[in-house]
């Protein structure tokens, strides 16, 4: 057992006991806390594979990011406790699907020959990093180009939906001073009209 | 020695794994949505294999995008469950029937 054996082992394991934990735990934070141990090994796992550039990403950008997002939902939003009602049927549903599903893709995996069409030789020695910039920045430069465009879109449709119309703050609108006139905010009374 | 199918079992149980997390959670939109998030991982992770193992940098450069397409989508997502909390007050999904379907 090489070192390379020992800790694939161990991060998978990892990995797939905080997953198995993560759906069934009760509390959401603790939920969102075992997802960022997920992450956190699952870029362990690509840093195996040779994808530093994106291990890094993962760490960074998901565990950073996303999921510090999805903490910061959590507590702000008040969750109730999770109904336990109605929870067996769906226990033994999901228990039946995912069993079956994994049954057909080991049968997949396992009877498959990779070895004529994969090659396992590691990726050149140069910077992983210079390989998928050259990449992105010649042959997939359209797509980069609507990935910053599907960002944009993101970050405009997560203000319009939490926008509210509703005014709460007492703040100076600058288009209604401009129309008001004196009519109508001063009415004079002369001595005579009384 | 750790070869191809090693990994692939693997990716294929992280698979599995949060397909029931979908149905066991169907009650927490915030844990279905972070089941989806799994599965992306799981799915990356295949990306990554294939591109090791066919020497190809190509399936990298796809997580890239994929990673990017995910993080809008979950910040949309929370959006949308954040302005569903401020009307519903639940997170169950029976109570969202708004449009009668």
């Amino acid at each position: 057992m090489d070192i390379t054996t020992i800790l694939f082992y161990l991060v998978t394991t990892v990995i797939i006991l905080s997953s198995v934990s993560m759906i069934i735990v009760n509390n959401t934070v603790h939920a969102a806390l075992l997802l960022v141990l997920i992450f956190f090994n699952s870029a362990i796992l690509w840093l195996m594979l040779q994808a530093e550039f994106l291990s890094i990403i993962l760490v960074l950008v998901y565990v950073g990011a996303v999921l510090v997002l999805f903490l910061f939902v959590v507590m702000l939003l008040d969750l109730p406790k999770k109904q336990k009602a109605n929870q067996k049927l769906y226990l033994l549903f999901s228990i039946i699907t995912s069993v079956v599903m994994f049954i057909e893709l080991y049968i997949v995996i396992f009877y498959q020959d990779f070895s004529n069409s994969l090659i396992a030789i590691p990726l050149p020695e140069s910077n992983n990093t210079y390989e998928i910039g050259l990449m992105l920045f010649t042959d997939y430069v359209f797509s980069f180009e609507v990935t910053a465009f599907i960002l944009l879109v993101a970050i405009i449709a997560a203000i319009a939906i939490n926008i509210s119309d509703k005014q709460k703050a007492l703040r100076q609108d600058p288009g209604k001073q401009v129309l008001e006139n004196k009519s109508d905010r001063l009415k004079i009374i002369k001595d005579d009209d009384l | 020695m750790i070869t191809i199918t090693h990994y692939l079992v693997f990716s294929a149980l992280l698979f599995c794994i949060s397909v029931a997390g979908i149905f066991i959670n169907r009650r927490n939109i915030l844990l279905l949505l972070m089941s989806i998030e799994l599965m992306l991982l799981s799915i990356n992770t295949n990306f990554i294999i294939f591109s090791h193992y066919s020497n190809d940098i190509t399936g990298q450069v796809f997580v890239f995008f994929i990673l990017a397409v995910a993080a809008a989508e979950s910040a949309i997502g929370l959006a949308i469950i954040v302005s569903l909390f401020r009307l519903k007050n639940s997170l169950d999904i029976d109570t969202i029937s708004n449009l009668k379907g």
